[in-house]
């Protein structure tokens, strides 16, 4: 029984590598977190086989975990509605036992709290033994995203007794939807200590196998370790340009610039051009040229001492963001674009 | 119509070299038809369902088809109100009327085999246990509660059965649609033989079932290059001569491949040919079917239109069929006895939601029956009281008999049946009998030896419920003396005139059937039955 969790840098083949391990006779259950990854693999597993084989169940978290591991066995009898993902009212608060903990009033499920709930009905052990019955092979992709429940839930099902991989980029953590409370709030932290949990609960810690980029050029992987402060090495020595632009004509001309893509904080939408936002990009790869877009802020810790010492969620969306970069990195500031802006 | 091949899932995996294929295991209904409960366990091969003419044989069918149609327009066009059981919706309308307690109606089909459907494997079952399977559930919908709450305050006797949703769900609680479902099967109804949609139905399965989804798309693709082809080339003069107007040929969903096709027997329509023919080409092209894309039959009556030789084919063919559950309704106890009678399950008129199974059966006795010549197996499976005689002579009087020793009551109105049994095959009745509960009077003769013929013979088989009655006399050891000892006036003006050589006892001894139905037919208020029948009668009547 081969358990481990591989930490990888971003760009170097994540994803790749679950999909190589793939094949047409086992039976594989892999679990991505979010919508934009479950395509990127749907995608990569149809050009791997030429289809999509029968034998590779491909679900989203949360799907996975409602119609899988929910579904099966409480929705008739709570007859809940589906998942919600809007967060649960801080008032009142019900007890552990209490089903409104769990569910609107309405009757559907809060996401961020559905794992625990699963937990708290009993069924852990037999959402292990419904993983076993149907398949051989677990993996998931973009574990750094688990959090609060969702976190120890992946952590009790990986008792499973099945070949389990799981993948992920400790720094790619960008999503919040599965925050509850406190509950394993402070998991994000430190590094060290979450990898840790992944140790206690059996799975062997891999950090070697994914450290190098083989996506970002080595002067792209130099400035998110040096001005950003998380290492990341490249797979060759491949050069190209990481630079800061405020020429309004030089902006203009990037702005419209089709084969780059801006990235923005937030709202990409509002801008009319080939774009994204930083979180959101995560697991992208195809873009060549890339563009961050940057708010004051961020302009005034480019001219300063960098942005090792941002908000860590802010800094995390921000590597994600320059990480997408298989050529040139370039960062304007987001007020020359104020014209381009709709409201 | 083309149907999209990622649509379709396999309805069986390989898994190690080895095929599992789907059966069904059990079904459960609430509130559908006649059933306000009913909970069947079948057999992975056949399963016989027999029942009086209201016991719901046809219901159990129904039942079975839809939820593996798994197809709402199917609902919609029987209507719910049809398939909703009328005591639930009575009661209802007589009691709370709350919305609360509306009625609910389902049909849950468990599945066993099926291995890797997980999308069917769940606890969402009236049985809250983990297994494969689909269900219907026809339900108020929860947005029209407060019209209904408005409704039923009205106090009037119709049933808001318009605000009730119909869903296909698997125990997963996720939704099954009809390109989804995950056993093939097919409902062949004989006495729908002439109806048109029918036999298109019925066309349009096999066809399914005989060609792979890739083969269909190409056949449509080729129906509509060939009419494309016919209209440029046969109706090019006269189109020429027209110029903005023209003829062509009709090719859309209502004129496909898929509505066109037939079946032929050497050439010639199938649904041209007599109803019993069709009937037997019906069933025998679907048992037939090798590839396994049907793995359910549910045959209707089979036994309808059939000539004796060709119910014997069909019979084989049954017999013979691999790999495919069957579910046949029947009246027929030839059917039933021929196929096995330990795969019977008896459908009751008066306790609709308690059925009875005969797979205890000892083989010896199914196989005695399978053998046994026409016989009456279904006549005593069905009923509650039951007299079994030895003879034509007796089957002929007993009638009489019994009206003589209960004055004013007839068979009939106490719901007795009587059954002419050959004498050595009384003990394969009475283990019918005994696994049945029905109650039962053996008639038989002493044969000169009451406590061996009539008691120790059948110390294993006598209870409550079933009782041997016999002359204790040894001397008078048939009917036929017991009879003429009794009525010794009747007999003698009945049969003496004429006799030289022959007494009249002798005469009837060797007349058996004559004689009993002389005595019939003459005036019987001067007849006195035996005391033995007389017993039977009163015990039976208890």
């Amino acid at each position: 029984m081969d358990k481990r969790v591989m930490f990888a840098v971003a760009g170097s083949g994540k994803t790749s590598r679950l999909v190589a391990a793939l094949d047409e006779t086992r039976r594989f259950l892999l679990v991505t977190y979010t919508d934009a990854n479950h395509h990127n693999l749907r995608t990569k597993v149809i050009e791997r086989f030429g289809y999509l084989p029968p034998n590779i169940a491909l679900y989203t978290y949360f799907r996975f975990l409602h119609s899988f591991c929910y579904r099966p066995f409480l929705r008739s009898k709570m007859d809940t509605r589906g998942v919600m993902f809007r967060l649960p009212p801080t008032f009142p608060r019900y007890g552990l036992t209490d089903d409104r903990r769990y569910m609107s009033s309405d009757r559907r499920l809060y996401a961020n709290r559905l794992a625990k709930f699963i937990e708290q009905s009993g069924l852990i052990d037999a959402v292990v033994a419904r993983m076993e019955k149907y398949f051989d092979v677990f993996f998931v992709d973009e574990v750094q995203d688990f959090a609060g429940h969702d976190f120890n839930f992946l952590m009790a099902i990986s008792a499973a007794r099945m070949n389990m991989t799981f993948v992920g980029d400790f720094y790619q953590h960008t999503f919040d939807t599965s925050r509850d409370g406190n509950v394993n709030a402070s998991l994000h932290n430190d590094y060290r200590t979450y990898k840790e949990r992944f140790k206690r609960a059996k799975l062997e810690v891999d950090t070697d196998s994914l450290k190098k980029s083989r996506r970002c050029s080595k002067s792209v992987c130099d400035f998110i370790t040096q001005r950003i402060g998380i290492e990341i090495e490249a797979h060759d020595d491949r050069p190209s340009v990481v630079r800061f632009e405020d020429d309004a004509a030089a902006v203009a001309a990037i702005y419209d610039d089709p084969g780059t893509v801006k990235l923005f904080y937030d709202e990409h939408h509002k801008y009319g051009c080939f774009s994204q936002n930083w979180g959101a990009s995560k697991g992208i790869d195809r873009y060549q040229d890339v563009c961050v877009v940057l708010n004051p802020g961020s302009v005034k810790a480019w001219h300063g001492g960098g942005f090792r010492g941002i908000n860590a969620k802010t800094r995390n969306k921000l590597y994600v963001a320059c990480s997408r970069a298989r050529g040139n990195l370039t960062f304007i500031p987001e007020s020359l674009l104020k014209a381009y802006k709709r409201s | 119509m083309a149907v999209m091949p990622v649509l379709q899932i396999r309805r069986s995996i390989s898994n190690g070299g080895k095929t599992y294929v789907g059966t069904i295991r059990r079904l459960i209904l609430k509130n559908f038809k006649r059933f306000k409960a009913l909970e069947l366990e079948f057999d992975p091969e056949l399963n016989i369902l027999v029942g009086g003419n209201e016991a719901g044989k046809s219901s159990v069918l129904q039942a079975l088809d839809i939820a593996l149609s798994a197809s709402r327009s199917k609902v919609e066009a029987i209507g719910i109100e049809a398939l909703f059981n009328v005591d639930c919706i009575a009661a209802f309308l007589r009691g709370s009327r709350k919305v609360a307690e509306l009625p609910e109606l389902l049909v849950e089909v468990y599945f066993d085999g099926l291995a890797g459907h997980h999308e069917l494997d769940g606890r969402n079952n009236s049985k809250g246990i983990d297994h494969l399977g689909i269900k219907m559930v026809c339900k108020p919908v929860d947005e029209y509660t407060k019209q209904i709450q408005a409704i039923l305050a009205e106090k009037h006797e119709n049933f808001p059965f318009e605000y009730y949703g119909v869903h296909f769900l698997t125990f997963t609680d996720e939704a099954v649609f009809p390109y989804k479902k995950p056993l093939g099967h097919l409902l062949i109804d004989s006495s729908l033989i002439n109806n048109e949609y029918a036999m298109r139905e019925y066309t349009r399965s096999m066809y399914a079932a005989h060609a792979t989804v890739a083969q269909r798309n190409l056949h449509a693709f080729e129906y509509r290059k060939a009419k494309a082809k016919f209209k440029d080339d046969t109706f090019k003069v006269m189109n020429d001569a027209l110029d903005s107007y023209k003829f062509d040929v009709r090719t859309s969903p209502k004129a496909s491949i898929e509505t066109d096709i037939i079946i032929t027997e050497d050439d010639i329509p199938v649904d041209s040919k007599g109803k019993g023919r069709q009937c037997f080409i019906k069933t025998e092209f679907a048992l037939r079917n090798r590839e396994h894309a049907l793995n359910v039959l549910l045959l209707e009556e089979p036994e309808n239109h059939l000539s004796h030789v060709h119910m014997r084919m069909l019979i084989e063919r049954i017999r013979a069929s691999v790999k495919k559950q069957l579910f046949v309704a029947t009246h027929s106890s030839f059917i039933t006895t021929r196929l096995n009678l330990k795969k019977v399950i008896i459908l009751s008129e008066e306790n609709p939601s308690r059925p009875a199974n005969l797979k205890d059966l000892s083989q010896g006795t199914a196989e005695f029956f399978m053998k046994a010549p026409d016989n009456n197996v279904l006549e005593l499976a069905l009923c509650k009281k039951a007299i079994l005689v030895e003879g034509d002579a007796e089957f002929i009087l007993v009638e009489k008999l019994y009206r003589l020793s209960a004055p004013g009551r007839t068979l009939d109105a106490d719901g007795v049946h009587v059954i002419s049994v050959d004498g050595t095959s009384f003990k394969r009745y009475l283990e019918l009998a005994r696994l049945l509960g029905i109650k039962v009077a053996v008639i038989r003769d002493n044969d000169h030896d009451h406590a061996t013929n009539c008691v120790a013979n059948y110390a294993g088989h006598v209870s409550p419920s079933i009782q041997v009655f016999a002359d204790t006399d040894n001397a008078r050891h048939t009917f036929e003396v017991c009879i003429y000892q009794d009525n010794k006036a009747t007999c003698e003006a009945l049969f003496a005139a004429g006799r030289k050589s022959l007494g009249v006892e002798e005469y009837m001894l060797k007349n058996k059937t004559d004689a009993a139905f002389a005595l019939l037919q003459h005036d019987g208020a001067a007849l006195v039955a035996p005391e033995y029948i007389q017993q039977a009668v009163a015990w039976i009547r208890e």
